[in-house]
């Protein structure tokens, strides 16, 4: 490790009086449009061997304290051979080593947080389970979820989603008191229902990956939220299904799902929104 | 209204030299100056129409969303109507053409259950791409328009019920034609 701090302070000496990125900002504000992988493309790699596994990390970068620069794509070489096999393995490995400006969230690296949700080729993810395709010697692309709006590089802001969750009332309600005084107790068949929908973790892949939810995300709950909302409307515990249907029952909040389905095949946890969705308007309709 | 704001010209001319933007009066200056600093936020093409806003809070972070209050008849009735009258379309389409019957009542009905098919899907399309957060004029605008426009297409289609061939009868002359 000591060697490799070495090189990477080498290298952050050489950053600091890199030209190339200056000139990248030259580009008039009035212009600006996608960051594209030709903006201000400067690269940085590690030292490596002789047998190195090179892959390069083209990464979305943006600083919320230079408002007038243009998001960019900066790219990162690393050797896999010293890298873990995935993405958030190697995303920390470049913030340790090369760039510590580098800004994303992370937690759990197991795929239970839902932190470090982000659009990897394409597609949204979490990068904790995303495994870098070793064999593919072709660019990787990191940007944030789509459609969102960025705090800083991969960093997204989640505000409007948690204040939709809240919105929806993600807790038991019930009046009546456990007959035995103890517990709410529950049917093996009744908690069967709630199988594929409690395991969400809310890393938000589904909801930004939904055109509907690009749209109309300020009235449209979107799929992860749906699917939470029917967590509680299926529990056979909860005893306030009719006001949780009531909630949903606008041209808004529910009826902007046009099972496009992108939810279900986005999903890192393996769920699936859609179906839930549907059910929800099945339940309601007649 | 945004999009009009910041129109391609509009652009070029806030990101033309200053001496050309020095002639123009002082109130243009500072529309120009305030497009292009609000142009610099965005992120997106430029040919888009409805372009994302800066982000607005509604409340505390900590607020919940406000829920809408419940409308069945835009939610639920309307959902399960859309559906009904989407999968009832498949043998009134189907049947005159197997049957070879052309009953003008069975006529009249297709046309009908198109005619109300084709709105609420319009209807769905008005209600995803101009919102009434954002553009409610416009979308008061579309959904009259639409209004209008499915009332021409009925008032057309009743005249050619009663004083024409008919819906079936045109489609099999213009496939044996």
């Amino acid at each position: 490790m000591a060697a490799l701090r070495s090189t990477t302070s080498a290298l952050l000496g050489a950053a600091a009086a890199r030209p190339s990125l200056r000139i990248a900002n030259a580009v008039p504000a009035a212009f600006r449009g996608m960051a594209q992988l030709a903006d201000g493309a400067e690269k940085v790699t590690t030292s490596s061997g002789e047998n190195a596994n090179l892959k390069t990390f083209q990464i979305y970068r943006w600083n919320p304290d230079k408002p007038t620069e243009k998001p960019r794509m900066q790219a990162y070489t690393l050797d896999l051979n010293k890298t873990g096999p995935m993405v958030l393995d190697a995303l920390i490995r470049i913030k340790n080593e090369i760039d510590p400006t580098l800004t994303f969230r992370r937690s759990c690296r197991e795929g239970i947080c839902g932190s470090c949700a982000m659009n990897i080729n394409g597609t949204n993810t979490l990068a904790c389970l995303c495994r870098i395709p070793a064999e593919d010697k072709a660019e990787l692309k990191v940007y944030p979820l789509p459609h969102t709006y960025v705090v800083k590089d991969l960093v997204p802001d989640l505000t409007q989603f948690y204040k939709q969750y809240k919105s929806i009332k993600p807790y038991l309600q019930r009046d009546t008191p456990a007959p035995d005084g103890k517990e709410y107790r529950q049917s093996k068949a009744d908690r069967k229902k709630l199988d594929g929908l409690y395991e969400c973790i809310l890393c938000a892949c589904c909801s930004t990956s939904c055109p509907s939810y690009w749209w109309n995300s300020e009235e449209y709950l979107g799929p992860a939220i749906l699917l939470q909302s029917y967590r509680w409307l299926a529990d056979s515990r909860d005893e306030k299904k009719l006001q949780r249907q009531d909630a949903l029952n606008n041209s808004m909040s529910l009826y902007r799902c046009h099972t496009i389905l992108n939810c279900t095949r986005t999903c890192p946890k393996g769920l699936n929104p859609g179906l839930a969705i549907q059910s929800i308007k099945k339940e309601m309709a007649f | 209204m945004a999009s009009i704001a910041r129109s391609s010209l509009l652009r070029q001319v806030a990101s033309a030299p200053k001496v050309a933007v020095a002639t123009k009066p002082a109130s243009q200056n500072s529309i120009i100056a305030n497009a292009a600093r609000a142009s610099a936020f965005h992120t997106t093409a430029r040919r888009d129409l409805l372009p994302p806003l800066p982000q607005k809070v509604v409340g505390t972070v900590n607020d919940a969303a406000p829920v809408p209050t419940p409308s069945p008849s835009h939610g639920s009735y309307h959902w399960t109507f859309d559906r009904l009258v989407a999968a009832s379309l498949i043998p009134i389409t189907v049947v005159p053409f197997a049957a070879g019957s052309v009953h003008p009542v069975l006529d009249a009905t297709l046309c009908a259950t198109i005619l109300i098919h084709s709105h609420t899907g319009f209807q769905n399309i008005i209600v995803d791409y101009v919102p009434t957060y954002r553009t409610p004029r416009a979308r008061k605008a579309f959904i009259w328009g639409l209004n209008a426009a499915t009332a021409v297409v009925g008032l057309a289609l009743y005249q050619y019920e009663t004083n024409d061939v008919g819906l079936t009868e045109t489609i099999k002359r213009i496939w044996k034609a």
